[in-house]
């Protein structure tokens, strides 16, 4: 037996109770056999994900920055924190990420369980330590830690009228979405990296998107080559939650079609994938009318 | 009559023949009593059934006269009353289909999508209530998904990204869908996983070192066979489960079975199999004495090479060579360079998924590849050799997976192609400017003159246009029925079939030329017009069955 095969292959573990899962995702979602999925830690996670104790000024939970109406992400370019103060990065949308290979825009938490602890010991989010948090809602770190990454992967996203299209209902996409559709997989070369249920490879790529001062990807690995690399999001319920990019530094759905139709901003480490796309009026209003029709119903825990 | 009857014996049954010649497929699978074989008549397009043991066979699904549809994979209900099969439709692209195993019934849709827009039906839950299918979206990526059989959403359980399992199958239980995939990502060998058919878990179940793949479950679902290849020959092999679990280390089942593809295993333990009889190969031959002799080129991996090209230089033969082990449909192919001086070999790793035919720039640096790559673009690539560097040259989404038909300017600065079938196109290296030459209903096949000066192109299928690549020069039509190929050297030859034929210019009768009675497509002419590069002998599938031991 070669030890990278050990290496490589993550313990799985089932969702337990069978999570149910809307129309158009995976039935199989990875969960780490250390912390199996149950209703008791997903319940715990979801009453601390808005418990603003968890903030060492007692101002700011989880919620405040990713709010569940708004597909658990925030109106603004870039997140604010405790005291009002202003962050680089704009706040994602948490929908599906139990299915993610890589967490925050530059992948530097492996799992969930890393990723949800880092806010809070974050100086410009939550300001403090998982520690502190943990003793201030009296829970033990690992029980924290475990309960906000179960409650994470209950929020879900689906059954849009893509996913019905695509479970066989002719009728749920116009002629306009279905050419687009046809151009995100065909002539605009979307899918490259929009890929999946999910719409994301999960990998790091340069677009040129932001103010170019962001080293993204870069700061984790050290590699020139990964300057301005950040991953590919999701583009579930995208439409309804502008700004766009990691900076937040593109308005509007139909200024992100604008900015890849040019061929995304030149740069050394651009993508060799962004290109000038040449579309037409048409085609671009018919990628946004699609792009909406990736928007479905957001669901958490099981709850609903 | 049912399968009950049938008792899984002790594994003593050696290899026997059930069926060979043409019409043999492999695409279909064993009904579970073991009698009757479904199976893709090629000739008719019509998903057929073969009676085993008295080698009759009737259609259950056919096509409406005239038109191109035909039926691809298909698979047994467990009560062998249906089956389930992938169905090329008037629309271009595969519904998912089932129909009674009888003359004249009337098929159902399951699932007809063009956005997945290819199905491999694999299997049925044991109650019948479900068709375990591969979806290939036009993202690129494959869904495991089981299809209710009575209609409904199909409920997707696991995407993969870029692969798709071999071969997938439920267990008698119903409980565990069995399938092989990529053990790591980036690496090449695969391995076998279980998955729940609720989703809950997946399970990698073969944890060896190797190249795993085609899994089966075992009909009293203690075990699972799958096929190996540790570089060697092909071997079948097993490993006893247990509640979702491996129970010891895999052992072998049986040795070398050929270059196989598993089919099905019946109730009695039966494994019906597909092996390759057939061996095309690449021959070298003179063109002035065609009957001194059509020999084979030497080569590491006889009988499975083809699409040969000479270098500009003529020292060096760049060809085709199917690897890995057998496949459904698209083959993996290398590119191989033969240095005919020396004998050596050296493949040459191009970053694409398919490869259908070759053309070295006038330069000899780079060869021009039509195919597509990973990312679902079909067109033409520039492969640098030798270090393989990869580079789009005209490819594009929605393009055909064989790419386009090609030949180089005898500048190397531009090369020709013909797009879509409708237009002639000369397509500037420096930049990627284009322009088009020629439009005609139905383009195929395009070889230049070795000067340079012109261009001859076949035009629906029964002439060949000589175009002339200098302004003040008139186009003229040659006629030739059937044509399937052109290639140009001393002279300009044409392809019918099998037949290869030279055809003068000047409109006069062409001639026909010796060749091997079974040479395929696939010609090239050395560049001092003597010696013709040929690919001959036909892939020609056999289907058998060996009594496998219990788990
Ligand atoms: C001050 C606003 C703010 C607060 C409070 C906050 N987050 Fe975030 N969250 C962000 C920002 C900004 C990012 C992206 C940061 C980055 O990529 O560097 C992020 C990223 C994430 C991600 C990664 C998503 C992905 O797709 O990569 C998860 C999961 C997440 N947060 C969960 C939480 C949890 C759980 C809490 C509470 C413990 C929390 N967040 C508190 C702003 C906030
Ligand atoms: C080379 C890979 C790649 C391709 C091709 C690509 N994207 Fe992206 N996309 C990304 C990455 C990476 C980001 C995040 C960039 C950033 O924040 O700096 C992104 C961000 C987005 C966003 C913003 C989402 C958000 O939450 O901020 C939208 C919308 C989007 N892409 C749509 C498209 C469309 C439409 C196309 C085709 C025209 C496309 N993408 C092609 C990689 C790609």
């Amino acid at each position: 037996m070669k030890l990278w095969a050990w290496l490589l292959v993550p313990a799985l573990a089932a969702v337990a109770g069978t999570l149910p899962v809307p129309l158009g995702l995976d039935a199989y979602m990875p969960v780490p056999e250390a912390n199996p999925l149950t209703r008791e830690k997903v319940a715990l996670g979801r009453r601390l994900f808005f418990d603003k104790r968890l903030s060492s000024d007692g101002t700011v939970s989880c919620g405040t920055c990713h709010e569940p109406e708004r597909a658990f992400a925030d109106a603004r370019p870039v997140a604010v924190g405790i005291g009002g103060q202003i962050g680089t990065r704009r706040v994602p949308r948490l929908v599906n990420r139990g299915y993610g290979r890589a967490f925050f825009w530059d992948g530097r938490a492996a799992s969930l369980e890393q990723q949800v602890v880092q806010p809070l010991a974050n100086p410009k989010e939550m300001g403090d330590s998982a520690a502190a948090a943990a003793r201030r809602v009296g829970v033990a770190e690992d029980a924290l830690r475990d309960a906000l990454a179960s409650y994470v992967r209950t929020i879900l996203s689906g059954d849009s009228r893509f996913d019905r299209f695509m479970a066989g209902d002719a009728a749920a996409l116009n002629d306009a979405e279905r050419l687009g559709m046809r151009l995100f997989t065909g002539k605009a070369g979307c899918s490259t990296c929009h890929l999946g249920p999910n719409f994301t490879d999960e990998k790091f790529h340069n677009t040129g998107a932001g103010r170019g001062t962001d080293p993204g990807r870069a700061a984790v690995t050290g590699r020139a080559e990964d300057r301005g690399a950040f991953k590919t999001p999701s583009l579930r319920e995208a439409a309804r939650t502008p700004p766009y990019m990691h900076d937040g530094s593109l308005a509007t759905l139909e200024e992100v079609i604008d900015f890849y139709d040019k061929g995304g901003k030149a740069n050394p480490q651009l993508d060799p994938e962004i290109r000038p796309l040449h579309l037409t009026a048409e085609e671009k209003a018919a990628l946004a009318a699609f792009l909406r029709a990736l928007d479905g119903k957001v669901r958490e825990a099981w709850a609903n | 009559m049912l399968a009950a009857a049938a008792a899984w014996g002790a594994g003593s049954n050696g290899p026997h023949a059930w069926w060979s010649g043409p019409q043999v497929t492999l695409l279909g699978s064993p009904s579970r009593d073991g009698r009757r074989l479904s199976f893709a008549d090629p000739a008719t397009g019509a998903l057929g059934v073969r009676n085993l043991a008295s080698g009759s066979w009737q259609a259950v699904a056919e096509r409406p006269a005239g038109s191109r549809e035909f039926a691809y994979f298909s698979v047994f209900s467990p009560d062998s009353r249906k089956i389930a099969y992938a169905w090329f439709n008037s629309q271009g692209f595969y519904d998912l289909r089932v129909t009674a195993a009888e003359a004249g019934a009337q098929p159902a849709v399951l699932y007809r999508n063009e956005e997945a827009g290819f199905v491999q039906p694999c299997a049925w839950t044991p109650d019948g209530k479900f068709v375990l299918t591969l979806l290939f979206r036009r993202d690129n990526i494959s869904q495991i998904a089981l299809v209710p059989a009575g209609g409904g959403a199909p409920r997707v359980l696991r995407s993969l990204n870029w692969v798709y399992p071999k071969k997938m199958d439920v267990s008698p239980d119903g409980r565990w869908i069995v399938y092989d995939n990529f053990a790591a990502e980036g690496k090449p060998e695969r391995t076998i996983f279980l998955l729940s058919t609720d989703g809950s878990e997946e399970r990698r179940l073969v944890d060896m070192p190797g190249n795993y793949l085609f899994p089966l479950w075992a009909p009293d679902g203690k075990g699972v066979f799958f096929a190996g290849d540790n570089g060697g020959p092909e071997e079948f092999w097993c490993v006893r489960v247990e509640q979702g679990r491996a129970q010891g280390p895999p052992r072998r089942v049986s040795g070398a079975l050929g270059r196989f593809l598993p089919l099905g295993i019946t109730d009695a333990g039966i494994l019906f199999y597909g092996v390759r009889t057939g061996s095309p190969d690449v021959y070298l031959a003179p063109l002035d004495n065609l009957t001194s002799g059509v020999q084979p080129i030497s080569t590491r991996f006889p009988g499975r090479n083809g699409a040969p090209a000479w270098s500009p230089d003529g020292r060096r033969l760049a060809y085709l060579s199917r690897r890995g082990t057998e496949n459904f449909g698209q083959d993996a192919r290398v590119i191989v360079v033969l240095d005919l001086s020396s004998g050596q070999e050296q493949e040459v790793p191009a970053a694409m998924a398919h490869l259908e035919r070759l053309a070295w720039s006038p330069d000899g640096a780079s060869l021009l590849v039509s195919g597509s790559d990973g990312k679902g673009r079909g067109g033409l690539f520039l492969v640098h050799m030798p270090d393989g560097a990869t580079r789009l040259a005209a490819a594009e989404h929605d393009a055909p997976f064989r790419g386009y038909e090609a030949a180089w300017a005898a500048d190397g600065k531009r090369f020709y192609y013909l797009h879509g079938g409708e237009e002639l196109r000369s397509h500037r290296l420096a930049d990627g400017a284009e322009t088009t030459l020629l439009r005609a209903q139905v383009m195929e096949h395009l070889a230049i003159s070795p000067a340079g000066d012109l261009l001859a192109v076949g035009i629906g299928g029964n002439a060949i246009r000589l175009t002339p690549l200098i302004s003040g020069n008139t186009a003229r039509l040659l006629p030739f029925p059937g044509l399937t190929e052109l290639a140009w050297g001393r002279e300009l030859y044409a392809g019918r079939g099998a037949e290869l034929w030279a055809v003068p210019l000047d409109g006069t009768a062409p001639r026909r030329l010796g060749m091997p009675p079974d040479r395929q497509p696939g010609i090239s002419i050395r560049s001092d017009g003597r010696t013709i590069a040929l690919t001959a002998g036909r892939e020609q599938s056999e289907v058998r069955s060996i009594e496998l031991p219990r788990p």
